[in-house]
């Protein structure tokens, strides 16, 4: 029975050559790539043949004239991943001359191919910096702690994609600096951390709407103040609330944490405000309505 | 007149091994080792980009074989433009080689 296995070793696409360096010696060792992908490969294994592997990138237009240029020189098409990279292997004969395995023969033609993957990436890294920056304006207007995250996330991934991008055009430069992996595991940890402390971050805030109205009798069978929705703050930022307030008297409305002590009040018969700023450290809040008159009453309420 | 850019070794190479007549994509390779003594090879990959290229600029074409054994085999082949361009590259490579010549021996 045959016997498989898959591997997860990530490969930045500017360091392919390592990638490729990895599956020939994988196929040494017997572990034949029968799946290439940039998350996982899977491997058969073989002991009996040994390969000689190569990658080539770009949206390929006619994939019968690729395959067949390459079957022609010996090159068996092993699969394509989903964003364009393409995976060749030949069987190795030590008779044969080293260009006998390379698929890029002159500079132009290898540059080509690593110009087509940094143009997408150029790309990417101008759309990264577009939404890093609207992600900086909203972090101004508003700031609290999701929109840190996210604005250090983008920036980070825009910085990463245009690293990557300037590497893969510019080899010679960048080749020969070392630690870069652990710049692109750092890089890559900030990434996944970010996103999901910018998606927990933003699940664990308040958000709510409430509209209240309380009508004439309604107000005065009860002359008691009145408390509502009572929620919870998990971690100190600044919170933003939308208020509305409509009534025939003025009255008092306040947002009181636990201890009673007043995080927000105003005293008004007709208000609205939008984006008050509040900076609420983490504990139990609630509404509360006070010292209104006669009339009926309407709330309305937003804070996230 | 726009003047040409040079054209890489690959090209130039691939150009000539159809200046005679049709051929597919493995016969362009060995005729380029043969003629090169083996100093010029062109890989899957170079051949694969060189050829779209140069059907994009119509100097090559692609037709299929009708040969027996072989029927449907892509083959290319030199149109008249990718004459002209062989043409006028020889011509640079040709003076140049004489400049060469003329500076080494001293007619300059």
């Amino acid at each position: 029975m045959a016997q498989y296995k898959t591997s997860h070793t990530f490969y930045s696409a500017w360091n392919y050559e390592k990638e490729i360096e990895d599956l020939n010696a994988q196929s040494e060792q017997g572990w034949q790539l029968v799946k290439g992908g940039c998350f996982f490969s899977r491997f058969e294994k073989n002991p009996n043949v040994r390969y000689c592997y190569q990658m080539d990138f770009g949206r390929i237009e006619n994939m019968g004239r690729y395959i067949e240029m390459f079957r022609e020189q010996g090159w068996e098409y092993i699969n394509s991943t989903f964003n364009g990279w393409h995976y060749f292997r030949k069987p190795y004969d030590e008779t044969l001359p080293e260009s006998a395995y390379e698929i890029f023969t002159d500079r132009e033609s290898l540059q080509e191919m690593r110009e087509r993957w940094a143009r997408i990436a150029f790309g990417i890294t101008v759309a990264l910096g577009l939404f890093a920056i609207l992600s900086l304006i909203r972090l101004i207007l508003r700031p609290h702690l999701p929109a840190l995250v996210q604005t250090l996330t983008l920036a980070t991934e825009c910085g990463l994609v245009f690293f990557g991008s300037s590497t893969m055009r510019n080899p010679d430069v960048s080749h020969n600096r070392k630690g870069d992996s652990h710049v692109l595991g750092a890089c890559l940890a900030v990434i996944l951390i970010g996103a999901i402390a910018g998606i927990a971050l933003t699940e664990l805030r308040p958000y709510f709407h409430t509209m209240q109205s309380w009508s004439d009798s309604d107000l005065s069978t009860s002359a008691a103040p009145k408390d509502w929705l009572p929620f919870q703050v998990r971690y100190p930022d600044n919170y933003f609330l939308d208020l509305k307030i409509e009534a025939q008297e003025p009255l008092t409305f306040e947002i009181l944490d636990k201890d009673n002590h007043v995080a927000y009040t105003i005293t008004d018969k007709d208000f609205t405000g939008e984006d008050i700023r509040l900076r609420l450290p983490s504990g139990g809040y609630r509404l509360h309505l006070s010292d209104y008159g006669a009339g009926p009453v309407k709330i309305e309420v937003t804070l996230n | 007149m726009k003047k040409a850019e040079p054209l890489s070794e690959s090209y130039y190479y691939i150009l000539l091994c159809l200046a005679k007549g049709k051929n597919h994509g493995y016969g362009i390779m060995q005729m380029t080792e043969t003629l090169s003594k083996g100093e010029v090879t062109i890989g899957s990959g170079t051949m694969y980009g060189a050829t779209g290229n140069m059907m994009k600029k119509g100097w090559i074409q692609e037709i299929l074989s009708d040969e027996p054994g072989v029927e449907r085999k892509r083959l290319y082949q030199l149109t008249d433009a990718g004459r002209e361009a062989l043409e006028v590259e020889t011509k640079r490579l040709k003076r140049m080689i004489a400049n060469a010549e003329e500076v080494y021996h001293g007619t300059v």
